[in-house]
C-alpha cells in the first residue's frame, strides 16, 4: 500500500511538470505564430529573426547595465573632489542636453494615424496617410514651440536623428516606426497648444483625414537615445 | 489512486503553467523535444503500473534522463545541420504508441471479463429460476 502511495505520489508530480511545461509551451508557441501559413523557409527565416532580436535585446541590457557601472564608478571616482564634481555635473547636463539621459517633465502627445476613408473614395489616396515630412513638420513646430526633448515613437529625436520614408512606414534613427505615431515633446505644454491654431499643419492633416489627437500631460517621460553619438570629421576650433 | 494523482498533478500543473511567463523563442524547440520524452516517460510508467513492474529508480532516471538526452541531440543536430530531433521524435511517439496499446489491452480485457461476469452470472440466475419453479411444480 505504502508503494502504491509513492508511485501514484511520482506520477502525480512528474505529470505536474509534463502539464506545466506543455503549457508555458503552448503559450510561447502562440506568442509567436502568426495565423498566416507558413512554408519550411518562411519559418527558418522567422525563427532567425526571432533569434537575432532576442540577442538584440539582451546586448541592450547588457549595455544598459554597463551604463549604470560606469555612473558608480565614476560617482565613486568624483565623491571627494569638488573640482570633478563639477565636472561630473557637467557631463551630466551635457548628456541631458544631446539626449543620452531618460528625460522627464510637462509637456504634450500628439498622436497621428493613417485615415480610416477608404483610400478608393479620394483622388489621392497619399493624402491619406501620415508622411515622413509630416513628422518632420510637426516636430519643427514642437520645437519652434520650445520643446526641449521630443520622441517619435520612444525614439529619441537627437541632432543627428534622421527620418526618412520607408515605403508604408518611417524610420526615425535608423528604426522602423509605423502608424499610429505619437510624438511626445517636453516643454511648456501652453506653447504646444498652439500647434492646434486654425490654419496649422495639424489642422490642415485633420482636414486630409487623418487622425490627429493632441493632448496636454503634466508629467511624461522621453527615452533616452540608444545609438551612438560619434563625431568623426567634426573638430573643435581652439 | 494512480489515476486520481495523475489527474490532480495535470490540473494543478496546468493552472500553474497558464499562469507562469513564457519561455525565449531560442529554448522552445528544446522544451518541445523534452515535453515529447516525458510524455513518453509518463505513458511508460503508467503501462508498468499496470504491468506491476513499476521501478521508481527506472522512472525518474527514465524521465529526466530522456529529456536531457533528447535535447542534446537536438543541439547536436543544430550544429551538424541534420535534424536528429525527428529520429527522437518517431522513438518516442512510437513507444509511446506500444505503451498506449498496453494500457488499452488490459483496460479492454479487464472490461470483457466484467461483462462476460455479468452475463454469466444472469444466466446462472436463470437456470436458477427456472430449476426452482420446475421443483415447484
Amino acid at each position: 500500500m505504502a508503494n502504491k502511495k509513492i508511485i501514484s505520489c511520482v506520477l502525480g508530480i512528474m505529470c505536474l511538470a509534463l502539464t506545466f511545461c506543455i503549457c508555458v509551451q503552448m503559450k510561447t508557441v502562440k506568442q509567436y505564430s502568426t495565423k498566416i501559413g507558413q512554408n519550411y523557409d518562411q519559418k527558418n527565416l522567422r525563427a532567425e529573426v526571432l533569434r537575432y532580436k532576442e540577442r538584440y535585446e539582451h546586448l541592450l541590457k547588457e549595455i544598459d547595465n554597463l551604463d549604470k557601472t560606469l555612473e558608480g564608478k565614476i560617482e565613486e571616482a568624483t565623491d571627494q573632489n569638488t573640482d570633478l564634481e563639477d565636472a561630473r555635473n557637467q557631463i551630466k547636463e551635457g548628456n541631458k542636453l544631446i539626449g543620452l539621459t531618460e528625460v522627464t517633465g510637462p509637456g504634450a502627445i500628439i498622436r497621428v494615424a493613417d485615415s480610416n476613408i477608404e483610400s478608393s473614395k479620394v483622388l489621392d489616396p497619399s493624402l491619406l496617410v501620415v508622411h515622413d515630412l509630416d513628422i518632420f513638420a510637426i516636430i519643427n513646430e514642437l520645437k519652434n514651440a520650445g520643446a526641449e526633448a521630443i520622441s517619435v515613437n520612444e525614439q529619441r529625436i537627437v541632432s543627428t536623428s534622421a527620418i526618412e520614408c520607408g515605403g508604408n512606414i518611417i524610420t526615425v534613427n535608423g528604426e522602423k516606426i509605423g502608424s499610429p505615431f505619437v510624438i511626445k515633446a517636453i516643454g511648456l505644454p501652453e506653447n504646444f497648444a498652439n500647434l492646434r491654431r486654425t490654419g496649422g499643419y495639424l489642422e490642415k492633416m485633420e482636414e486630409a483625414g487623418i487622425q490627429v489627437k493632441f493632448e496636454k500631460s503634466n508629467k511624461l517621460t522621453i527615452p533616452k537615445y540608444t545609438g551612438i553619438l560619434n563625431y568623426k570629421y567634426a573638430q573643435s576650433v581652439k | 489512486m494512480v489515476f486520481v494523482a495523475i489527474i490532480l498533478g495535470c490540473v494543478v500543473g496546468a493552472i500553474i503553467g497558464i499562469n507562469a511567463p513564457t519561455i525565449s523563442y531560442t529554448y522552445s524547440s528544446y522544451l518541445a523535444i523534452a515535453i515529447i520524452a516525458a510524455l513518453d516517460s509518463v505513458f511508460g510508467g503508467i503501462a508498468s503500473v499496470i504491468n506491476k513492474k513499476f521501478d521508481i529508480k527506472i522512472f525518474i532516471s527514465g524521465f529526466f534522463g530522456n529529456a536531457v538526452l533528447a535535447i542534446l541531440l537536438t543541439i547536436l543536430g543544430e550544429k551538424l545541420n541534420v535534424d536528429i530531433y525527428l529520429a527522437a521524435i518517431v522513438v518516442f511517439v512510437w513507444r509511446m504508441f506500444m505503451n498506449l496499446g498496453t494500457i488499452r489491452r488490459y483496460y479492454v480485457e479487464k472490461w470483457t471479463d466484467k461483462v462476460k461476469n455479468i452475463h454469466d452470472a444472469k444466466k446462472n440466475s436463470e437456470q436458477k429460476a427456472v430449476q426452482d419453479n420446475t421443483e415447484d411444480k
